[in-house]
This record gives structure tokens, C-alpha cells and sequence, in this order.
């Protein structure tokens, strides 16, 4: 881990600095149709509007809204799958992953290959997931599936072999979109407690997703509740889930 | 720049495995397995030396060894292009979920369609042999023809790569391009002796698949130096097509995921 920030109470994981993203830009054309539009206007859908917050090292930020309200366009915009249109992100130097299940997967190929397409394209070494390929396979306790193509799986063995993938490849801040719950009762709980364990690591930073508000009382120390695009409240879970509670009820 | 050597060195592991398992996926449920690899292109070779040999009538030496190296050096580019314009939607949920540069995606494809150029030039060589063709040592030569041919397959799919993510229908356009290059490049005719006057110097001059096939051809059936301005020229192009591709990439690569 690279810290640049020596201040000791306070380490910044995550800053992000009045943060717009707009749908607009690059949109789907024929050839024909893009001679027509060149002098038109084009629409414009603004996802983010304007949202600036900080994470410390180590915090649970839980994040709440209605659909549509730009949780998800926020999440992948600080993974870097999106790029702000204005307005900042800096992750200070930590490495990051948006927890997604079975990237880059490629099913006529073995479970353990597949460990290794997946691991690499969330920016792992060849030696890194080497060295954790064996607690992978264990935590995914699929059997001897593992050393066959992944098309032959369920889709609740695909599931488990893509959290184990995710989950014990650990990065410094870890953006997740609904907690996850795949597999029987058996790996849910297993997978629910692994999430926790990954999460209350001190030194992790974590995003949470969701529309569970219970999940988010449990596990989250701030919480930001989003609305079309811009923050309402921003505070500790106790006082924003109430209010957002109430709002929604009304 | 420098953000692109980086980003090669980063993630040319991941391109390389990634290439071997599309390459493994193709031929996992077939019963002749990587057998295919071989035959297609014999295949192909065969029909084209008929109908071009003996039903057009043909006199050029060795012709079947002639067409099977415009073909090998043909199939790589139609492949670059054809495949680099839906690249990214057809790896939609790669995109949409994790960042990674979208020339490595270009970059593993090139490692498979790589692959599949050196078995037919195995092949060609095989046929060369085959047909008694005398070698030279300046068949070295077919390196730096290769890569020229690769900078300029590569540079030329970055950009289409690019457009292909907001115009629909840039693959019908490529396809119309393809067949016309396909056509006037000279695979199984030799422009040398076919046209004349401005019709050949303007085709091997203009048109880079029939300036490589051409000099492919001069090092190893002929025997003859390479054009060394030629490639030079060729080259510059490649690598300034490659900038002109990593540049576009690198500003648009994060609006991708929002469009497809």
C-alpha cells in the first residue's frame, strides 16, 4: 500500500471532488444519420450532478438512493470504468476493484484457467493469483469441477467460483454493487461472512450499494443518500436511514 | 505515449493468456481439433490455385506457393480489420465492469490471428519445399515485412475500433473496403506482370497489403532485396496511425461502457 498521506489522523482513501457524469458525448449512429446530426444538439442526461465527498482509510461508506440515482454511474466512475466529465477522483494511490462476478470468463475453459483470465483483467500478476489460486479453489468448493470447462457448471457453482475469484483477490478499496448473496443457504452464509470479514478489515476501504437498508445499519459507518444525481444527506447510518425511511414512505 | 508502453508491459501477460484460451475455446468442441488450423488454409490454397491456375489460366512460377503468401499475408489484415471494428461491443461485459486499455483487446486478437499466420507460413514454406522453389538467405527478410504489416494492421484497428463503438454500421463499410483491397491487391495475380504503367505503380505504391504481398514475394520466391525505402515509408505510416489510434483511445476509452 502507498500512502503519500503522513497525516496520522486522518488518512483520505477515496476523495471525490464535484463530480459530474453526462450521458452524451459518443452515442450510437449510423453513418447516415451522424451526416444529418453533426449542426443538431444532443441530449443531455446528467447522472451526476455536481457530488463531492471524502472516505477515510479503513471506513464503510454505504450509499443509498432510488433507482436512477446515479449510485451505480458513481461506483463505476471511481473504479475508472467511467471518466468524470467535470470534477475529480483520487484514490490516493490504492488500488481498487468494483466487485463484479465472472469477468472476463471464458467458458469452454476450465474453472482454473478461468481464475487466471478473471484474476489478471482485475490486475493481478501471474504470480499474485499463483500464490492464492489454492484459497480460491478451496473457498469455492466446487470439486473436481474446477478442473473442468466452466460451461459444464451450474449456475450456482458458476457463481461461487466467481465471489471466491473477487473476494480473495483483495484490493485497498473495494466498490460493491448489492451485496452479493449467490450459491445455496450453505455458501450464502459462507459468502455473507467472508464479505464481512473482507469489509471490517481496518485497512479496507469499502463503497456499498444497496437497497437493503438493513445491510447497510449493519455494516456501514457513513452513509450518503443520493437523489437524482445529487447528495440529500450525508452523516453516520443512524441519522440518514430514518430520514431516507421517512421519505420514502411519504 | 509512455501511458501506452506502460500499459503494454502492464497487461501483455493478460493479452498472451488471453489469446491462448480464445485460441484453446475454438477448437475445444470440434473432433478434428487444431486440425482445423491446418486445413482451412490448405483448404482455401487449393481452391484458389485451381480456379486461378487452371481455370484462368496462370504462368507465374510456383504459383500455387505464390497465391498461399498473399493469402497468408492477406488473412492476417482482413482479420485485424474485420475483427478490431466490434471489438468492443462484443466484449460488452468486459467493459462495462472493470477498466482495462482497450488496445489490449486488439492486442490479444492480434496474438491469436499471430498464431494463425505462422502456421500458414509453416505451410507455405512446407509447399515451397514442395514445389522445389530455391531458398535464399534473404528470406530474413520476411521480418521486417511482417512487421511492418502488423504496425499498420495494428495502427488502422485502433482507429476503426474506435468508430466501430458508435457507428452501427462501419462493418458493412470495411467489408466493401476489404473486398476491394482483397481484389486489388494481387493474391492470386501478379500486379507485376498484369498492369501496366500508372495502374501498377499507383497500386503497389498506394495500397500497403499489395506493397508487402510484393516484397513478401521478392525475398522469398525471387530471391531479391526488399524495397528498404518502401518498408521505411510504410512504416512511419504504421506508426503514425498507431499514435493517431492510442491517442483517440486513450480520450474516448471511458465513455465506451456508457454508449454500448
Amino acid at each position: 500500500m502507498k500512502k503519500k498521506n503522513t497525516a496520522k489522523e486522518k488518512n483520505i482513501a477515496v476523495s471525490v471532488d464535484n463530480l459530474h457524469i453526462t450521458y452524451r458525448g459518443l452515442k450510437k449512429t449510423s453513418i447516415r444519420a451522424s451526416w444529418k446530426k453533426i449542426a443538431q444538439k444532443v441530449e443531455v442526461f446528467e447522472a451526476l450532478k455536481g457530488v463531492s465527498f471524502e472516505i477515510e482509510e479503513g471506513k464503510i461508506l454505504g450509499i443509498i438512493g432510488q433507482n436512477g440515482a446515479g449510485k451505480s454511474t458513481m461506483l463505476r466512475a471511481i473504479a475508472g470504468i467511467f471518466s468524470p466529465d467535470k470534477g475529480t477522483i483520487n484514490l490516493h494511490g490504492n488500488s481498487i476493484s468494483l466487485l463484479s462476478i465472472g469477468v472476463g470468463f471464458n467458458k469452454k475453459l476450465t474453472g482454473k484457467e478461468n481464475i487466471y483470465l478473471s484474476g489478471m483483467l482485475l490486475g493481478f500478476s501471474e504470480d499474485e493469483i499463483a500464490k492464492k489460486e489454492k484459497e480460491i479453489i478451496d473457498f469455492a468448493d466446487i470439486g473436481d469441477f474446477i478442473h473442468k470447462p466452466v460451461k459444464t457448471y451450474s449456475s450456482g457453482m458458476y457463481s461461487k467460483l466467481a465471489f471466491a475469484i473477487t473476494a480473495i483477490l483483495e484490493t485497498d478499496i473495494m466498490l460493491i454493487d448489492e451485496v452479493l448473496s449467490v450459491g445455496d443457504a450453505k455458501f450464502q452464509e459462507k459468502s455473507y461472512n467472508k464479505m464481512k470479514e473482507l469489509i471490517s478489515d481496518e485497512h479496507r476501504t469499502v463503497i456499498i450499494v444497496s437497497h437493503s437498508l438493513g445491510t447497510i445499519k449493519e455494516l456501514c459507518d457513513e452513509v450518503i443518500w443520493l437523489e437524482k444525481g445529487e447528495i440529500v444527506m450525508k452523516g453516520s447510518a443512524s441519522e440518514v436511514i430514518p430520514k431516507y425511511e421517512e421519505f420514502m414512505s411519504a | 505515449m509512455n501511458r501506452f508502453f506502460h500499459n503494454i508491459k502492464k497487461y501483455y501477460k493478460y493479452a498472451i493468456r488471453s489469446a491462448k484460451a480464445e485460441l484453446k475455446s475454438e477448437v475445444a468442441d470440434s473432433y478434428l481439433n487444431w486440425l482445423w488450423w491446418i486445413i482451412e488454409p490448405i483448404c482455401f490454397m487449393l481452391i484458389y490455385t485451381f480456379v486461378f491456375g487452371v481455370i484462368f489460366k496462370n504462368n507465374t512460377p510456383f504459383f500455387a506457393s505464390f497465391v498461399f503468401i498473399g493469402l497468408t499475408a492477406w488473412e492476417f489484415f482482413n482479420r485485424m480489420i474485420t475483427g478490431s471494428v466490434k471489438l468492443i461491443i462484443n466484449n460488452r461485459d468486459l467493459v462495462t465492469k472493470v477498466y482495462i486499455p482497450k488496445y489490449i483487446l486488439l492486442l490479444a486478437k492480434s496474438f491469436t490471428y499471430l498464431f494463425k499466420m505462422g502456421i500458414s507460413l509453416v505451410i507455405t514454406f512446407g509447399l515451397m519445399i514442395f514445389q522445389g522453389v530455391s531458398f535464399s538467405w534473404h528470406i530474413i527478410f520476411i521480418i521486417p515485412v511482417f512487421i511492418v504489416l502488423y504496425i499498420l494492421s495494428f495502427g488502422m484497428g485502433m482507429i476503426l475500433m474506435h468508430f466501430g463503438v458508435t457507428l452501427n454500421d462501419l462493418g458493412n463499410l470495411t467489408n466493401i473496403g476489404l473486398r476491394m483491397i482483397f481484389y486489388l491487391s494481387g493474391i492470386f495475380y501478379n500486379i507485376n506482370e498484369r498492369l501496366k504503367g500508372r495502374l501498377k505503380f499507383f497500386l503497389l505504391r498506394v495500397n500497403p497489403i499489395a506493397f508487402c504481398m510484393n516484397e513478401l514475394r521478392k525475398v522469398m520466391l525471387n530471391g531479391k532485396l526488399p524495397s528498404f525505402e518502401g518498408l521505411l515509408v510504410w512504416l512511419i505510416i504504421g506508426v503514425i496511425l498507431c499514435m493517431i489510434g492510442v491517442h483517440v483511445i486513450h480520450k474516448n476509452e471511458n465513455s465506451y461502457a456508457k454508449v454500448i
